[in-house]
């Protein structure tokens, strides 16, 4: 019998036990597949608008700590970064969340509000065109199912400002909800139409690209040097420095590399106790003649099989899952994202079963003869 | 029993890697709920430590205090409804601060309000307020003075309060006029006018329902008001219901692996002791007997395995809390100890079937 068949054999018989390992394989798969989508996405959804726009460096307001709801830039503060040396072009960038009224229903939205034409531009624009003037808009197209599609017309919620969507950005959204890409006259409008109280509408940013000749990096630099009160962040920094974003990193790579411990630990002990289980036995086939090679061929076919019914059974859970999750965002995960875990998986399993592997390789046929359950004497 | 606890003793080394396994699936729920738990109350400190049993927001606002406005007409109009005893305004500015002799900018959340709740005081003089203590990892003590806001607005500390913080900002409560001057220069766009609030805290009078005075309040303000209970307020801030939804189906996960693991390693060592268990059938032990002491086991193993989980994650909690929004409570270090002996018992019970087919005949032949 080859080893492919004695396993196959083994695995019929005790199907209860693959399975619930299987099982068990397959869930821990499921949570990490699952955790890894809802970081992406979330990330995704935190500061896409901040990856997916055109200035090379981004200059908040000091105390926000790089957040950008937090963040406004004072009229000294925005004549002094103009004139630092190496400041191309620059314009405001404003951002608020706003109520607005979408196919009918309330929903939370951020809007941003650029200047045409400057630094701060939608870059991933996929449908339609830019904001040329007021009233008009760009939105998420992850949002267009929600009223927010081309040729639909949102309003605020307070002051009844309505808003045509003329286009769409994808991987754009900011702070996990829809978002919107607004001129900056429009914004200041929607701002004063909210709170007729409200004194200014401020940049919440500066939108900056640096001259020919000057880095993003030595840019930013030189405006923390010489502007009090700000602080400049390339596109990239800005991004990776969002509020919250490093503790949802840091967080979700705690639990998926525990799950992924979890992973080799169970079918390091699956395997282990198996092959104490069936010591005897191995002897035996050991000392009528079947080879070391053959006896972990076996062994490796039963993990190669618990591994891949595993990791067939995860994603299918993991699929079904992002379609019906309901986590108030759009869970996806790449293809790349699925194999690099699937493979990290396999290796743990594998690294899992050295120990099982060893002690199969161990195996001393004499032992056959020398146990009084295989009829040998002790 | 006795004889499935003296095995526990003399060969603790036998469930080693089971425990192993557990003791890092119990780390992984602690994890899971510290963090779920560090920002739900980071959160939501602030409508929960209201006394008042209502919260009326502006209906535009979708109960978010940032977005706001209720004016001193629709104040009025609130406080004339039936069945109100009692309204006081209440509203967040959320800016950063400077520390005395510290380099970084805090996080503060500054509430603005005008009666005392459960566990804040009354409100403090102009130009102080109430720090609450988690901002002392800033670098915050009673006494200092924090510069709030790109135009540092400064307002003394006067003393500490407890779980009091808003959307993960430390929560620095000050009297309105205090708040209204940080409001006007942090964010001149979100400026209100004098004796305009964000929300308004509503106290019932006795033996009322809150519910059916919440409705009386939106008719009374012919819409321009949504009013809330205060449990509800605080799930419809953004993203906590799905927070909590999304951690407890991973924590609910996990806890179900746990139990896959223990039912793989009990149907192992069941399967193993078929012989013994024969033998023990023999001599006048009862399915139950043995059946007991194998959920013992999965028991104990499961509560040792615990034990060292929360030991790790205790030792380690506050390396996390200074980088994460990291809580662990009490409530929440028991409810998965109970999680996990539930599940333990459940997955060992998987053994049952083999326990009960062991045929006491099998021991002598």
């Amino acid at each position: 019998m080859r080893p492919v068949l004695l396993a196959f054999t083994e695995i019929r018989r005790a199907k209860l036990r693959f399975g619930l390992l299987a099982g068990a394989v397959g869930l821990l798969v499921f949570l990490i597949l699952f955790q890894q989508a809802v970081l992406g996405s979330l990330i995704t959804s935190f500061v896409g608008a901040i990856r997916e726009q055109s200035a090379e460096v981004l200059v908040f307001g000091a105390e926000a700590r790089t957040n950008i709801a937090g963040s406004i830039v004072l009229p000294d503060q925005q004549r002094a970064v103009a004139a630092v040396d190496g400041v191309g072009a620059l314009a405001p960038l404003g951002e608020g969340t706003f109520t607005l009224v979408a196919a009918g229903e309330d929903t939370d939205a951020s809007i941003f509000g650029f200047q045409p034409g400057g630094p701060g531009e939608p870059t991933n624009v996929v449908e339609g065109r830019l904001p040329g003037g007021p009233g008009e808009a760009v939105a998420s197209a992850e949002d267009r199912d929600a009223g927010f599609g081309i040729g639909e017309t949102v309003t605020t919620a307070a002051g009844g400002v309505p808003l045509t969507i003329v286009g769409l950005t994808e991987r754009s959204r900011y702070s996990a909800a829809p978002t919107l890409w607004v001129t900056f006259a429009t914004y200041e409008d929607l701002r004063r139409a909210v709170n007729p109280d409200a004194s200014a509408v401020l940049p919440s940013l500066l939108a900056v690209d640096p001259a020919p000749g000057t880095t993003p990096e030595a840019l930013a630099a030189a405006i923390e040097a010489r502007v009090d009160g700000v602080e400049a962040r390339t596109r990239s920094q800005a991004a990776a420095q969002a509020r919250g974003v490093a503790q949802v990193n840091q967080s979700f790579m705690v639990i998926i590399w525990l799950v992924r411990l979890v992973v080799l630990l169970v079918i390091g002990f699956f395997f282990v106790i198996l092959t104490v289980q069936k010591q005897p036995s191995l002897t035996l086939l050991r000392a009528v003649g079947a080879p070391t090679g053959y006896l972990v061929g076996a062994l490796g076919a039963q993990i190669a099989v618990v591994l891949g019914l595993g990791l067939i059974l995860g994603v299918l859970v993991t699929a079904g899952a992002l379609a019906g999750a309901s986590a108030g965002l759009p869970l996806t995960i790449s293809p790349g994202e699925v194999a690099f875990n699937a493979a990290l998986v396999m290796v743990l399993g594998l690294a899992g079963s050295i120990v099982a592997v060893l002690r199969v390789a161990r195996i001393d046929p004499v032992d056959a003869v020398q146990r009084p359950s295989l009829g040998g004497l002790a | 029993m006795k004889l499935a606890v003296r095995e526990l003793v003399r060969k603790p080394g036998r469930f080693a890697v089971a425990g192993t396994a557990l003791v890092v699936l119990t780390m992984l729920m602690l994890f899971l709920g510290g963090l779920l738990d560090g920002l739900y109350l980071g959160s939501t400190g602030v409508l929960r430590s209201q006394s008042a049993e209502l919260l009326v927001f502006s209906s535009d606002a979708r109960s978010s205090l940032v977005r706001s406005r209720i004016s001193p007409e629709v104040r009025a109009e609130v406080a004339a409804t039936p069945g109100v005893a009692a309204v006081s305004g209440l509203g967040v500015a959320l800016v950063g601060g400077t520390v005395p002799g510290e380099q970084d900018v805090a996080d503060i959340a500054v509430v603005g309000y005008e009666e005392p709740t459960d566990g804040i005081p009354a409100p403090p003089p102009s130009g102080e307020g109430w720090a609450d203590r988690s901002l002392e990892r800033s670098g915050v003590e009673p006494g200092d003075v924090l510069g709030l806001g790109p135009a540092r607005v400064p307002v003394r500390v006067a003393g500490w309060v407890e779980d009091a913080n808003y959307l993960q900002q430390g929560g620095l409560w000050v009297e309105p006029g205090t708040w209204r001057e940080v409001l006007a220069s942090a964010r001149p766009d979100s400026t209100l006018a004098e004796g305009t609030f964000q929300a308004l805290a509503v106290t019932v009078d006795p033996g009322a329902d809150p519910e059916a005075v919440a409705s009386a309040i939106d008719d009374a303000t012919g819409g321009a008001t949504g009013t809330l209970t205060r449990q509800a307020a605080v799930l419809s801030l953004p993203g906590i219901k799905e927070q909590n939804s999304t951690f407890a189906s991973i924590i609910g996960v996990t806890a179900f692996v746990a139990g896959l693991v223990i039912a793989l390693f009990f149907s192992l060592l069941t399967l193993e002791r078929t012989g013994m268990y024969a033998v023990l059938k023999a001599i006048g032990a009862s399915t139950r007997q043995i059946f007991t002491g194998v959920v013992v086991q999965a028991v104990a193993v499961a509560v040792i395995s615990f034990v060292f989980g929360a030991v790790v994650v205790h030792l380690v909690s506050p390396v996390l809390v200074s980088a994460l929004p990291f809580q662990l409570l009490p409530s929440r270090t028991a409810t998965t100890l109970v999680l996990l002996v539930i599940t333990a018992v459940i997955g060992s019970a998987v053994s049952l079937r083999r326990v009960v087919r062991i045929d006491p005949a099998s021991a002598i032949g």
